[in-house]
This record gives C-alpha cells, structure tokens and sequence, in this order.
C-alpha cells in the first residue's frame, strides 16, 4: 500500500505543500486560486480526488492534507472515509485537517454532520466550515488553511503542528448522542 | 364566424404567450394593416382576445383560418406538449421517391378513406420537413378542432414524430402514413420528450459527436485556469480518461435535451442475501425512471465526475446511441441487453 508519508523527504526554503482531497473537484479548484496568492510564502498546491495518488518522484513534501466533505453528497464524505486508510499516521499529528462545507442546508441530516465530528474527534483534526459558493468564503477558507498551513510547514517560529493541533483539534459536545429540537 | 371557431380562437389566443403573438399574428399575415396598427400588446390579454374576436368575425374567417394561426404558433414553438416518435420500416421500392406533392394527396385521400370525418392541414416547413394538423371526429359528433394531433416528418428519413393522439385514432394514422410513405410497417421508436428539436436532434444524430482518439482533448474551463505553475492535479490523467469516456458516450457540447429515460426490468431478483426472493420464478417487475431538464448533460456530468463508472454501461450509452429513452430489460442475454418492445418488424 503507498501511504503518503510526512517525513521522506526534505522540505523547501521558505515553501509549504498542501494536498486538497475532495471527490466532487469543484472547491479544491477556488481554493487552490486563491492559495497560491499568498506572497509571503511560496505554495504549491496539490488537488486529487481521492487516495491512493499515483507514483510521482517529484511531488514535494506534503505539509498539511486536507479532506473536503461536501455534506450534502453521502459519497463525499464516504470518499474521504475511504481515503484515510492511505495517509500514514504521521499526518494526524496535526497535518490533516477536515474541510466540510454547505452544514447550513437544510437538506443535510444531522447524522451526517455528527458522523463528520465524530471521525474529526477520532483523529484529532481541526474540523473548519467554510462557505464555497461566494468569492469572501473562498478568501475566508484559505485564510484559516494558510494559518495551519505555515504551521505545519514549520515556518512559524515556538510551534509546531502537534502544539497548534491541541488547541484547534475537533471535540464532541457531550450531548451529542441526544436528539436534536428541530 | 361560429361558435366553435371562436372558442377555438380563444384558447389559442390564451396559450399564446404575448410577446410572441405579434410576430404569430403577422407570419399569419390576415389582418388588415389598419387592424394590425390598432391592436396595442401593452394591453391585458382579454382586451386583445376580444379585438381579435371582433376583427375575424368582421372579416368573416372560418374555422380554416384559425387553424391556420394554431398551425403556425405550434411549428414555431415545437418544444412544447410531448412528442412520440415513430420509424417507418421496410421501404418499398419507390419510398426514396416520395416527393410532398404525391405524399401530401395520398396521405389525405387515406386518411378520408379510413375515417370520412376528419379535417387534415399538410404544410411544408423550411427544413425540408413535413407538418400535418389533423382534427378527428366520428360518423356521430362533428370534428372537435379542440384536439388536434400533430404529425411531423422528414421526408426521406424513416422518423415520424407525433404529438397527442387517442389510442382508437392511432391504428388509422398509423395505416394512413404507412401506405403515404410507400413503407410497409411503422413502429414505435421508444422515444419521447417534450421538445421536438431535441428528439429530432437525438435520433438524427445532429449534435456534436466525439470519437475516440489517442490523445484526448478534454480541456474543461478548470484545466485552463489550472496553468497556474504551483496548483497540479494528482489525477489529471484519470480526470481527462473519464471526461474522455463521457465525451465519446453521450456527445460533446450542447447536447439534445430529453427529460426523462425509462427502463423497465423484468429480470429475476438477484441477491445471494435474500433467499425468499431469490426463489420466485416470476420476474421481479421494476421500473426505474431518470428524469432531468437536460438527462443527457446530466449522464455525462455523472460519467466525467466518477459517480457513473467509465466506461460507461451500454445501459446508459444506448440512449444516444439507439436513439430511445424506453427500454425494456430482460435476462435472455448476459449483461442485461435492451431489447423493444414489440418482437415483430
């Protein structure tokens, strides 16, 4: 199995890689956009439907995947279920991150969103809403992404990823199990 | 003018939209230009409607040239109701000859034979196709104009297209166009829609095909804003292979818009889990039915996006390949092939 290690190769001066998993392929294109405009730091962007990725020699250092779960679509959040199994477990010290977007439809049902917690919790990632369908919540998104990004990369001096994922990382609210008032 | 024509007049001119009954009213071209000036489309419906009543009583139309107008509204806006299609089959040998004139008295002088009181209307459209307006009635009760079927054919193509028409009509107009077309069996096409250009489209393969080649040139609007030298697709290679398996099953841009597809199983039930159903020897009746404002842009987003597996099942495929959007699905051959719905022709 090629599992996507963290730590095999060497990183870049003054770069930082992300990888965006998303089977529906429509975010990870405006997000990608607005990404590599940051000037302070060069970013590469990577954007893939789903794990496995193919054999590539010249991929950089990835620093932060990142699964975008569209949750009105089962089959995207069962496609980033299925990736995970092909992350090494290096990445969940706090270089995976969850991605959800549209949990304001009313046409999501719950258990999907609490399911989304749930496997955030489970693996000690951030879990970040984000808005895809206006231009400020594309900005907004890749704002919050580049944070943990320079993070991750180790370009942000006194933290690490582990350090900054102890404080962002997802928790259940203890009455999760309970029905809802709708 | 009598009260059936002007009922008729009424309804037409309700269904009309307004901004497309000033140039409906001048293609029909018989009012007179000082009636024309005075009719104002800023006004509602009914004041115009009863102008209108009022200008064909004065100018004493009958029952023919209101259907006129309906003619001409419906050959401009064929995309409306739904259309049927039908294939000619077993040409004679001088079906290739069939020129309008000859069709056109044939087809009349059938029909009359068949059923004495039916009112029939054949104009030529500037595509080289054929429209016929039919209005039916029995030896008992006069013609009800109300109704009236739509007919269009290509001459020289075996496609017919029709639009509503009672089961105890259909068996004449079936005979009617057989013997008018010198063909020898007509059958039903399987396909249907709301509009006619699209069906049209579909079974005469008039819309952009793609062929399979080595190098595919699926450049989507994505891949061009991806020149960017930092954002690369992992996948791009499995992404261009799908969209390249779609192009080729379904067609490229602008592709005929059908509403719906129906299948029809009638394949034994097929689940190893499942031992009570397994065990019944009588097919397990199901339909399944697709419906979409465009179905086949619709396949193809499927096809290109992975939900469809690539390559794409002939299930699917067929629709535009056959040129229908019924299928019947039984277990003689493996795989689940379509078969039609009537054995003979």
């Amino acid at each position: 199995m090629s599992l996507l290690k963290p730590f095999s190769k060497l990183p870049g001066l003054n770069t930082a890689s992300i990888l965006l998993v998303e089977d529906e392929e429509q975010f990870q294109q405006s997000l990608a956009d607005v990404l590599v405009k940051e000037t302070n730091v060069t970013v590469t962007v990577r954007l893939a439907k789903s794990l496995p990725l193919p054999m590539d020699e010249s991929r950089p250092r990835i620093d932060l995947v990142v699964f975008i779960i569209n949750l009105t679509s089962e089959l995207s959040f069962q496609s980033a279920e299925a990736s995970l199994k092909y992350l090494d477990p290096g990445y969940f010290l706090g270089k995976a991150c969850f991605m959800v977007t549209n949990a304001r439809k009313a046409s999501v049902p719950t258990e999907r969103v609490d399911a989304v917690r749930k496997l955030a919790t489970l693996l000690h990632c951030p879990l970040l809403f984000a808005e895809d369908q206006t231009s400020e919540g594309v900005i907004g998104a890749a704002e919050r992404l580049l944070t943990i990004l320079k993070v991750s990369a180790g370009l942000v001096p006194m933290t690490t990823a582990l350090y900054l994922s102890n404080l962002t990382r997802c928790t259940l609210p203890p009455d999760i199990d309970q029905p809802s008032f709708d | 003018m009598d009260e059936s024509a002007t009922r008729l007049l009424q309804r037409i001119v309700r269904r009309i939209p307004t901004r497309t009954l000033k140039t409906t009213l001048e293609k029909w071209d018989r009012l007179s230009a000082a009636q024309r000036l005075s009719l104002d489309f800023t006004e509602p419906k009914w004041t115009l409607l009863q102008k209108l009543v009022s200008f064909c009583e004065e100018n004493e139309f009958t029952m023919k040239h209101i259907t006129e107008l309906e003619m001409i509204h419906v050959i401009e806006n064929p995309d409306q109701g739904m259309w049927y299609t039908l294939q000619l089959l077993d040409p004679e040998d001088d079906a290739q000859s069939v020129e309008l004139m000859m069709f056109r008295e044939q087809f009349k002088s059938h029909l009359h034979e068949l059923i004495s009181n039916v009112s029939v209307k054949i104009k030529r459209h500037t595509d080289e196709s054929v429209w016929i307006r039919i209005a039916w009635g029995d030896g008992f009760s006069r013609i009800n104009h109300l109704k009236p079927t739509y007919v269009v054919h290509q001459l020289q193509s075996p496609y017919v297209f029709v639009s509503s028409v009672s089961s105890k009509r259909k068996p004449l107009l079936l005979q009617a166009l057989t013997l008018s077309t010198r063909h020898q069996a007509i059958k039903d096409a399987n396909l249907s829609g709301r509009k006619l250009t699209a069906i049209r489209d579909l079974v005469m393969r008039q819309y952009q095909q793609v062929f399979p080649s080595k190098y595919p040139s699926c450049l989507s609007e994505n891949d061009k804003a991806l020149a960017n030298l930092h954002i690369e697709k992992e996948q791009a290679e499995a992404s261009a292979n799908r969209c390249q398996l779609a192009g080729e099953a379904f067609g490229g841009e602008k592709l005929p818009e059908l509403q719906s597809a129906v299948y029809k199983l009638e394949t034994k039930f097929r689940d190893p889990t499942n031992e009570t159903m397994m065990e019944r020897e009588e097919p397990f009746r199901c339909v399944v039915k697709f419906t979409s404002t465009n179905l086949l842009e619709s396949l193809k987003h499927c096809a290109s996006t992975g939900i469809a597996s690539t390559p794409v099942t002939p299930l699917l495929s067929s629709i535009p390949s056959k040129g229908r959007n019924y299928f019947v699905i039984t277990d003689n051959a493996p795989g689940a092939a379509s078969q039609t719905r009537q054995t003979q022709n």
